[in-house]
């Protein structure tokens, strides 16, 4: 099992990968793998997450309802889940791009202050 | 849940669809088809810990485990059936014994009486404090000048209980019958569920109602509604039936000091004039009120002093002085208390001792289970490697505790059953339990709870410690290292140690019970009660009418029976030793004029026949009575040695007079006797008269409806065997009246036998937990002990190999069992100092703190530690220092 820190560090990630799959999904539902492309090539390359994590924030957004599932059929003709957003996931989205501005902000600011 | 069911089964197919998906992109970016797995399987990353990631999202992770520690734990407990039984059994008895006892609590001391709002109702005594008599009843006179004179009570009844013949309908049979005012029932809140309850206005003489209990309905008249309106005999006067009470109504309560048992049949109370001019002379009355909502007991108290003085002024003048010496005066008390109260000590101390009991199992398996611990280190061990918290597996092993204590607390529950009808049954009727003790879900969430505390008692620490298995020393090939044994024994010492001070709480308890208990067996009771036959013959008034009557029915009965082969000699009486009594006031003569002439209460008895000759009673000064004292001699008393030093300090109490009352005629002492036990053992003695019944059997007895004259007691002294000649004695009382019960055949050692059931039953009772109780510390420390020496082995192969004796080890041994024992035997002493205060209400002539039974009990037990550390010593000596050495 994880020790503590172990535990804060998850916690913090999870909380982030969250907010960027709503993100990704504003723009249409997608399947997995899609998500986790679109999220390494929408930070340029620079958020390099770990793939299977995928899975456990997308359970834990299904079961607070902020995203829906769907069966599909994929680009190659292949059978896919589709996750989209839910009316309350936008909401979540909105409110935690809110809060993740502030947040940025004021580091921001003690990091670089006003010159 | 079906969401969650269906998206954990189709996780496996999602993630295999995403790795073949990013194996396909790597391809497209040039990679070969090994590669471009390997790469996706890598970016993947943890698939085994992503699902169990995901099942934690869907599951609570908490209810999963505890799920899991719940089947381990009873996969553990199965692997070691001989443990899990003697922990399951241990842990029902104690808990078993402790439900069955609190629910006896639950329905005597903390449910309320069955009247509406009980806690107002309040017992109202009179007293005569500076003459030894602080509580006693009420006198007619007295109640209505009372009742007039206060404040501070809404309402007011009054009852009087009494033994009576019912005939008509039915068998002949003696029952017990209890006046009652008309305001009693509405007082209570009671209604009778047929019929009416008595109006004020037949609250007096001349109105011969009566109101029928449930059970007598049921059992005398079938629980017809007819009897409404019909006519039952009653002492062979006729009363007619008005109403039925419902079926758990039951008064005066048991454990009230009245007549001693809740009344078959209710009538009016009815005062007739005589007894509202009876001053001073009874005070059997008893009287309960309901306070006035605003008022409190307190307030109330207050208010008694002045209503006191109003009633003393009432009395007429000659009187009054009396009244004011003896200080009488008027005390409440809260009716709840007097109906549990002679009965709470015993059960307040039952609870405390079951609890030891089960603070001493407790620690039993606490013990166990370290030893438990111990062996299973390994496993511990490779738990913590593959990464269980300590906070994991202390929780693991409470599971464990847990479920052994549930099982032993529903076992323990279905004992209580058994257990309760076992009390209920052995208990003696000087004690009143309910007859009806209800098992409950109440009773059941008690016993639960307790299993509940049990565990987290015997299971914390072990689990603490066993969960602290350090990985080094355990996996290592010994198997053991020094200092978590070291502290394994430590605590094992320290709970053999609890063991032995709880024990000696016990112990201590039970043993002054039995010292009480051995000084009442020893008391001199003042007569010789071996080889002597009683029985009662009661006289329905409407035949004997007249006391003449009475008294020739008796006095044929006596010669007939005095008369028979086997029979040394026998006597009529109205009361006997250790049977109860009445308490009469007379007034003794002054030693001079000028002495005032104040009354006192002694018992009186009236004797036909050798009475004090039957019972071995010595003659210490003049004559007995004779057949020529009669109506027409000279009128006598013959008084006890205490009523002789009482009233006469310093003089021959020959030729003093004594009357009845203040105004009665005077009669003469003709003799002293030795003192009797009246009442009960563990009661002082009382002063006694005694008068010849012929004397007494005049137009004056006639007038008293009420005491008991018609029932007197025949007592013989046989030259063997006493209950052989029942059957002779009854025959001689047919053969002058056949239809005549002949009740209560007793012999006098039967009477002894039964005026000490109940610190018998204590005695008893008590002992039995203590036996328990010593019986489980024993094995305590013996297992505690044996453990050791175990886990010693090695160390003392190395100590008799550098050169130690074997009678050294024996000593070693030794020396830690008893030093466990006597700190213990310390621990207990002081607590049972502080602790047998509360047994005081219990005792008879030994003190809560008696030195001689600290001694003993403190013996026994350091000397019981000491034989239980024999085997483990012995086996300490037979350790050969080559295998220890060898055994790692």
């Amino acid at each position: 099992m994880s020790t503590k820190e172990e535990r804060e560090r998850i916690e913090l990630l999870q909380g982030t990968l969250d907010l960027l799959i709503l993100r990704t999904l504003l723009l249409g539902p997608r399947h997995g793998h899609a998500i986790a492309k679109a999220i390494e090539f929408n930070s340029d390359e620079v958020l390099q997450v770990e793939q299977g994590s995928l899975y456990p924030a997308l359970h834990r957004l299904i079961k607070r309802r902020w995203i829906a599932v769907e069966e599909g059929v994929s680009e190659n003709n292949r059978h896919a889940k589709f996750y989209q957003l839910t009316p309350k996931g936008r909401q979540q989205l909105e409110l935690e791009t809110r809060k993740w501005d502030k947040l940025a902000g004021a580091i921001a600011r003690i990091l670089r202050p006003a010159e | 849940m079906w969401r969650r069911k269906r998206m954990l089964a189709e996780l496996d197919e999602d993630i295999r669809e995403h790795l073949a998906k990013e194996t396909q992109d790597n391809i497209e970016r040039g990679m070969t088809p090994q590669e471009a797995r390997y790469a996706a399987v890598r970016k993947f990353g943890n698939v085994l810990r992503l699902k169990e990631e995901v099942r934690g999202v869907w599951y609570s992770r908490w209810l999963e485990q505890l799920g899991q520690d719940l089947r381990y734990g009873l996969r553990t407990l199965r692997k070691s059936p001989g443990f899990t039984v003697v922990a399951v059994l241990t842990l029902a008895l104690g808990i078993g014994a402790n439900t069955a006892i609190f629910s006896i609590v639950d329905t005597v001391l903390l449910r309320p009486l069955p009247f509406k709002d009980p806690s107002r109702l309040i017992s109202v005594h009179e007293g005569l404090p500076k003459m030894g008599y602080p509580k006693m009843g009420f006198s007619h006179p007295d109640f209505v000048v009372f009742a007039r004179e206060q404040k501070s009570f809404d309402a007011l009844g009054s009852f009087q209980s009494k033994h009576v013949e019912i005939t008509g309908r039915g068998e002949p049979e003696r029952i017990s019958v209890s006046r009652v005012s008309a305001s009693l029932f509405p007082m209570l809140g009671v209604q009778p569920i047929l019929g009416r309850s008595f109006a004020a206005e037949e609250d007096s003489p001349g109105h011969q109602l009566a109101i029928l209990s449930y059970g007598t309905w049921q059992r005398r008249y079938g629980g017809d509604s007819s009897i409404l309106g019909q006519t039952i005999q009653l002492d062979r006067q006729p009363y007619v039936v008005i109403g039925v009470m419902p079926r758990d109504f039951v008064f005066p309560p048991a454990g009230l000091d009245d007549i001693g048992s809740p009344a078959d049949i209710w009538i009016p109370m009815a005062t007739t004039s005589e007894e509202l001019q009876d001053w001073g002379g009874s005070y059997f009355m008893s009287a309960v009120g309901r306070l006035r909502p605003a008022v409190t007991l307190e307030q109330e108290r207050s208010e008694t002093k002045l209503v006191s003085q109003g009633i003393i002024d009432s009395y007429p003048a000659a009187i009054a002085g009396f009244a004011r010496k003896g200080d009488l005066s008027v005390t409440l008390s809260p009716f709840q208390d007097e109906v549990v109260g002679s009965v709470r000590p015993l059960l307040l101390v039952l609870m405390g001792a079951v609890a030891l009991v089960l603070l001493i199992a407790c620690a039993n398996l606490a013990t166990l289970l370290l030893s438990r611990a111990a062996t299973r280190q390994r496993e511990i061990a490779v738990r913590t490697a593959l990464g269980a918290s300590r906070f994991r597996l202390v929780r693991q092993m409470l599971t464990e505790s847990f479920l052994l204590a549930l099982g032993g607390g529903t076992l323990g529950f279905l004992l209580a059953f058994w257990a309760r009808n076992l009390m209920l049954a052995l208990v003696p009727s000087s004690i009143p339990l309910p007859s009806h003790v209800p098992l409950n879900s109440g009773i059941f969430a008690f016993a639960i709870g307790l299993s509940i505390l049990a565990a987290i008692l015997f299971g914390i620490i072990p689990a603490f410690q066993a969960s602290a298995a350090t990985m080094q020393s355990s996996l290592q090939e010994s198997g053991r290292s020094a200092t978590a044994s070291r502290t394994h024994r430590r605590l094992q010492g320290f709970f053999a140690t609890a063991e032995f001070a709880l024990a000696l709480v016990l112990l201590m308890g039970a043993g002054l019970l039995i010292r009480s208990f051995a000084k009442l067996l020893a008391t001199n009771l003042g007569f010789r009660p071996e080889n002597v036959l009683t029985v009662n013959i009661p006289l329905p008034r409407a035949a004997y009418s007249h006391a003449w009557q009475v008294e020739n029915f008796y006095k044929q009965v006596l010669e007939r029976v005095s008369n028979l082969p086997g029979v040394e000699s026998a006597s009529i009486s109205n009361d006997l030793p250790l049977n109860g009594y009445e308490m009469v006031s007379i007034t003794p003569e002054g030693s001079d004029d000028s002495q005032k002439q104040t009354p006192q209460a002694v018992c009186q008895s009236w004797l036909l026949g050798n009475y004090f000759q039957t019972m071995d009673i010595p003659l210490l000064e003049g004559r007995w009575f004779s057949l020529e004292d009669d109506l027409n001699s000279q009128q006598i008393a013959i008084v006890s040695l205490s009523a002789a030093k009482k009233f006469w300090p310093g003089q021959d109490a020959i030729g003093k007079r004594v009357r009845w009352g203040v105004n009665g005629p005077w009669d003469t002492v003709v003799g002293v006797v030795g003192e009797v036990n009246e009442r009960s053992l563990n009661e002082p003695l009382v002063p006694h008269v005694y008068r010849p019944f012929s004397q007494v059997a005049g137009p004056f007895l006639e007038q008293d409806p009420f005491s008991d004259w018609h029932a007197m007691n025949l007592a013989l002294r046989t030259k063997s065997d006493p209950a052989a000649m029942t059957s002779s004695v009854i025959a001689q009382a047919h053969a002058l009246d056949p239809d005549l019960p002949v009740t209560k055949i007793r012999t006098m050692t039967q009477v002894i036998s039964s005026s000490l059931a109940g610190p018998r039953f204590n005695t008893i009772l008590l002992g039995s937990f203590a036996g328990v109780a010593l019986f489980l510390a024993t094995i305590g420390i013996y297992g505690v002990l044996a453990y050791t020496v175990a886990q010693q082995t090695h160390e003392i192969g190395i100590r008799m190999a550098l050169g130690a004796q074997r009678h050294e080890v024996l000593q070693l041994v030794l020396y830690r069992g008893s030093r466990l024992a006597l700190v213990g035997v310390g621990i207990g002493a002081i607590a049972a100092i502080i602790l047998t205060r509360w047994m005081t209400t219990l005792l008879y002539g030994v003190s809560a703190t008696d030195p001689a039974t600290f001694a003993g009990v403190a013996t026994l037990l350091v000397a019981v530690a000491l034989a239980a550390c024999c085997i483990p010593a012995r086996r300490a000596m037979k350790v050969d220092p080559m295998v220890a050495l060898r055994y790692e």
